[in-house]
């Protein structure tokens, strides 16, 4: 009694790419890209977020205003003119010297001095000048018109929908547009390494060997179902990270403002569910296609960009994606069956996707994948031992 | 029934051109079958035609009775085809392994270290196959063809390459084989391989037979001659490559 043939094309190609050290290599590679990056931008945007001048206790600051901005008996005012400032500033009397022109009403510019201490990317000294004029500037006024002069105060956005409840559209899109991110990253990881271990029976001379012990079904079926476990795997190990990574910042308030907004949407997630599934079929079918009608993988490199940019073309035109009466441009997208996978599913994820356009683009896209892949299984038999690329017309020939 | 392969009024064109014309004949359980010819004869589209590799034009390549499916598990096939190669990246091992579990045997481990041990390869067992020379690939093709002792077992020039002493260890694996039963189909340009080993023969010529039958009569036809010389004279002294 024979092994189940899909089984075992599923565990030899699933084990002999986890062996691979370049299949690690791959998988690692993204998640710690994306920490680079993720731990550049915080401590960017951490060092950008505090602006405040951090200054020593014995910090001497100097201020000379022509213009006429504080009262003329503030403690800053040391020096008669720039040019007495700028001396103290150079013989160490003063660390901070702010010079305020004549005509700063007009030119909005003062001026700046102090012993510089090298790059000083991140030195927020100035903004003392914005402080202090600040605090001069509210005693002037009462307390609510410098809360308002500030913008000290919060708006709370109360979204309505047409029908008068509380609208959360953009909290409801996360959920469904991470659905659609996982797909772009399936289509990156998946899609190449798909067709090279399809390709690879015909670069290896190998294809008369195998199918005669295995039918081309069976092989191809148990190559899609490893590629895509290797697929689950390789989004895990970038995935779990990410989780943990909130898990541990969740009090962070760049992460919980995020996660605050986030709506459970079951209808719009399920539907962006069964898009995901049935795309990564048609995906999985147009670049299996691919690498059984050429010789070599050099040759696929050539057919699969064009499969490639008509599935992601539908993010050129996101401005018309959003728009709440889709044109003509964004019908198009959604029919055309390359582009209709991830068109669906920005419109989905927008909530501009009637049942019915559902309904004809996940039967157009399974029609499709399923034509794709049987044309492909046929293909791959007799064309096992050709070595060139067939023929569009050979595609559609008994 | 004793006929494991039959080949009925198989025609095969490309194009315009027809490569077999009108080709009958069968191979009996458990014999050697000689297939014979010069190179573009039409030998290896008839083994790919009876595989399923090339759907013929007209006429029917049946195996034991029926069109080829390779899960058809009522006749094992071992294939050795004259486009050969492995998968370079892979170990020794685990590529006998693969193929030995596609031709559902128990233990394919066992299996091949035991071959392996017999073809003196049992130390490349781990190394990647691409390391091996071609001979010592051919070897271990071999080994996966033979794997599950198949019922008919298709050889297109299996000595091809091969120095006297492995040639020598080919012809007796390939005899053991047919002592446990097993029918052999043979291409072959070595005349004294037929001689020895086959029961029958066909002869083609542009995808014609040109004699088929048991060895002794194909002899007996061209008047007692070498099955050298009647391949000579067929070909008429002329080098078709």
């Amino acid at each position: 009694m024979k092994n189940s043939p899909i089984k075992t094309v599923f565990k030899f190609e699933t084990i002999r790419q986890l062996k691979k050290p370049s299949f690690w290599v791959a998988v690692l590679l993204m998640p710690v890209l994306f920490g680079v990056m993720f731990l550049i931008s915080f401590v960017a945007g951490s060092e950008n977020a505090d602006t405040t001048p951090h200054l020593a206790e014995d910090t001497v600051i100097a201020i000379t205003d022509k213009a006429g901005v504080l009262p003329k008996d503030n403690p800053f005012n040391k020096y008669d003119s720039e040019e007495t400032g700028v001396e103290a500033v150079k013989k160490g009397e003063a660390d901070l010297f702010f010079y305020i022109p004549k005509d700063f009403l007009e030119t909005k510019k003062a001026q700046f001095y102090h012993i510089s201490e090298g790059l000083e990317i991140f030195n927020y000294d100035g903004n003392a000048l914005k402080m202090i004029l600040s605090q001069y500037a509210k005693l002037k006024v009462d307390e609510l018109d410098a809360i308002v002069l500030a913008g000290e105060y919060e708006i709370n956005d109360n979204k309505l929908t047409a029908t008068g409840e509380p609208s959360n559209a953009l909290g409801k899109a996360i959920v469904p547009g991470v659905i659609l991110v996982v797909y772009f990253v399936f289509m990156v990881l998946f899609g190449s390494r798909l067709l090279m271990t399809v390709v690879e029976e015909k670069e290896n001379r190998i294809s008369e060997m195998i199918l005669t012990n295995i039918s081309s079904k069976h092989l191809i079926i148990g190559k899609i179902l490893s590629m895509l476990t290797l697929g689950v795997i390789q989004v895990l190990v970038m995935v779990i990270p990410m989780i943990l990574l909130l898990a541990f910042n969740w009090n962070n308030p760049a992460i919980s403002s995020i996660v605050s907004i986030i709506e459970l949407d079951p209808a719009t997630i399920a539907v962006n569910v069964v898009l995901f599934v049935a795309s990564i079929a048609l995906f999985a079918a147009a670049n299996t296609m691919v690498g059984v009608v050429v010789p070599t993988a050099r040759d696929a490199s050539q057919y699969i960009g064009p499969i490639v940019v008509a599935s992601v073309f539908p993010l050129y035109f996101m401005q018309a994606f959003m728009a709440t009466e889709p044109g003509l441009i964004v019908h198009f997208l959604t029919y055309f069956p390359l582009s209709a996978p991830v068109a669906l599913m920005l419109r989905s994820t927008f909530g501009t996707l009637t049942p019915v356009e559902l309904a004809i683009g996940l039967v157009e896209i399974i029609i499709f994948a399923v034509i794709i892949l049987r044309i492909t299984i046929k293909l791959f038999q007799k064309n096992a031992i050709n070595f060139e690329v067939v023929k569009f017309k050979q595609l559609f020939k008994r | 029934m004793d006929k494991i392969v039959e080949v009925k009024n198989f025609r095969m064109t490309f194009g315009n051109k027809t490569v077999i014309k009108d080709l009958s004949f069968d191979v009996k359980k458990g014999e050697i079958f000689g297939l014979l010819g010069s190179n573009g004869s039409g030998k290896t589209t008839t083994l790919r035609a009876l595989l399923g590799f090339y759907e013929p034009t007209s006429g029917e390549l049946l195996i034991n009775g029926k069109k080829y499916d390779p899960e058809d598990t009522s006749v094992t096939v071992g294939y050795l085809p004259e486009e050969r190669g492995l998968y370079r990246k892979e170990s020794v091992i685990d590529t006998m392994i693969y193929f030995g579990e596609l031709k559902g045997l128990k233990n394919p481990r066992e299996w091949s270290m035991k071959y392996l041990k017999r073809v003196k390869l049992e130390d490349k067992a781990n190394l990647k196959l691409e390391k091996l020379s071609g001979g010592q690939q051919q070897k271990i093709q071999l080994g996966i063809t033979i794997m599950n002792e198949p019922k008919l077992l298709i050889l297109d020039e299996p000595t091809k390459g091969f120095d006297p002493v492995n040639r020598r260890l080919l012809m007796h694996i390939i005899d053991e084989l047919h002592q446990k039963g097993s029918a052999i189909i043979m291409i072959t340009h070595y005349m004294d391989e037929v001689e020895k080993l086959c029961d029958r023969a066909i002869l083609l010529k542009d995808g014609v037979a040109r004699a088929y039958g048991k060895i002794s009569d194909i002899k007996k036809e061209f008047g007692g001659k070498s099955l050298d010389q009647i391949f000579v004279e067929v070909y008429g002294g002329e080098d078709e490559e």
